[in-house]
């Protein structure tokens, strides 16, 4: 995998196709942190759209050999912020007709364009994303970043723009609230 | 629960959007934020200002009554009010994009304390110099307006530069810019100004960098927010 610092720098001297490569590296990981923090994907593609739209525009604030990672979650994070202070829905495009465009898709019902994704347990997928939605936006995010997203606390915290401490914290309190209500679904799991 | 019992999939992200398909096939090269060679140039500029400022304004007539160490001294703190913030709020760590926001915040609020206090505790007088006690207080609003149009200098460059790169932060990184430019205002003040009873100094003197730090968090995020 491409060096991110090395990407955003030949972007940034005018090489599109670093931006491209960019996209393709870090656009996964993004898009899922931003599926976690709005469960919509409707929403999240709109968001991630938004987000990479911000990361050109403001592209020149990048400095020569740092790590463009807490600043483009950064950007995210604020996108995914301004989103929810708004109180908008996501924009559907249905073109110049007023017929929604055909999607190709499986028995299942899932697109076509999706089938690949890796396939996890549909329950705890679905157990795992209503828990992370009860809890408060904070905890939510502070859970999403250092446990799924794997972020050190000091990186979560600059991304969302608190202090270490107040991100262990909300880390801390957000992992045990999930485990309480996660917790009664493992253990009907474990019985049977 | 463990770690592993939160693994999800790796969400597929949708293709880029047309819009920014099209914005890259017109794709221009662009300066990259140099930020040790920004923060020389707004020192320098807003240097090269005060001192216009000085040579027009004049300096204080009770200059050479008031002791030179103090004279000497108190520059050179409002100087160091005045880079210190600034470096915090536009220079990142090395590696880093994001500015170094806590210590800008702590660096901005130790300068207010301490100008206030050194207001308040440190005034000599000559026989030039001018009292305006209690009963005045409010005639010295011309000293505030001088100091905040002294930092405007600092404050407009300094946001031209963080454009874009604060995404998070940006009212506290403002605000650590505008007490660093209230300290350059006071700075100005500490050369020109002759009134020296210390609810002048200790009160306008270094409420210009409080007031200078509020009207940046209030403003600047307007022109340095991702948008």
């Amino acid at each position: 995998m491409a060096d991110p610092k090395e990407l955003m720098a030949n972007y940034c001297d005018g090489d599109a196709s670093a931006f491209r490569e960019l996209y393709a590296t870090v656009a996964p990981r993004l898009y899922g942190y931003l599926v976690k923090m709005s469960r919509s994907r409707a929403l999240a593609d709109d968001l991630l759209q938004q987000t990479f739209l911000k990361i050109h525009r403001a592209r020149a604030a990048y400095v020569r050999g740092a790590d463009p990672l807490p600043w483009i979650y950064a950007i995210a994070h604020r996108t995914f912020i301004d989103e929810v202070r708004k109180g908008k829905r996501a924009k559907v495009n249905v073109g110049d007709t007023d017929a929604l465009p055909e999607i190709a898709a499986d028995l299942s019902g899932a697109p076509a364009d999706r089938k690949d994704e890796p396939r996890v347990d549909p329950e705890l997928l679905a157990a795992t994303l209503d828990a992370l939605a009860e809890l408060p936006d904070q905890q939510r995010e502070a859970v999403v970043l250092t446990k799924l997203e794997g972020k050190s606390v000091a990186e979560a915290a600059a991304i969302a723009g608190t202090t270490a401490g107040a991100m262990k914290v909300r880390a801390h309190r957000g992992y045990e609230a999930l485990r309480k209500l996660l917790g009664g679904r493992a253990k009907i799991k474990d019985a049977s | 629960m463990s770690d592993d019992d939160l693994a999800m999939p790796t969400f597929r992200p949708p293709p880029m959007a047309a819009q920014l398909e099209s914005e890259l096939g017109s794709l221009a090269p662009v300066v990259m934020r140099r930020p040790m060679r920004q923060l020389a140039i707004v020192c320098t500029v807003s240097l090269v200002y005060v001192a216009i400022l000085l040579a027009v304004l004049s300096i204080r007539r009770d200059a050479g009554e008031l002791p030179a160490a103090w004279m000497i001294g108190g520059g050179i703190a409002w100087f160091l009010g005045f880079v210190i913030p600034c470096y915090l709020a536009l220079v990142p760590a090395p590696g880093s994009m994001l500015s170094r926001r806590h210590y800008a915040i702590a660096a901005s609020l130790i300068a207010a304390g301490f100008f206030v206090a050194m207001g308040w505790m440190i005034h000599p007088q000559g026989p030039s110099s001018l009292q305006y006690g209690a009963e005045r207080f409010i005639l010295g609003h011309g000293c505030l307006e001088l100091g905040i149009a002294t930092s405007l200098v600092p404050v407009i460059l300094g946001a031209v530069f963080l454009r874009g790169a604060l995404p998070v932060g940006s009212r506290w990184i403002a605000a650590a810019l505008g007490a660093g430019s209230g300290s350059l205002g006071g700075l100005v003040l500490h050369f020109h100004c002759r009134i020296t009873d210390p609810m002048h100094t200790g009160f306008i003197h270094a409420g210009v960098v409080t007031v200078a730090a509020l009207l940046a968090a209030a403003l600047v995020p307007r022109a340095t927010d991702v948008r």
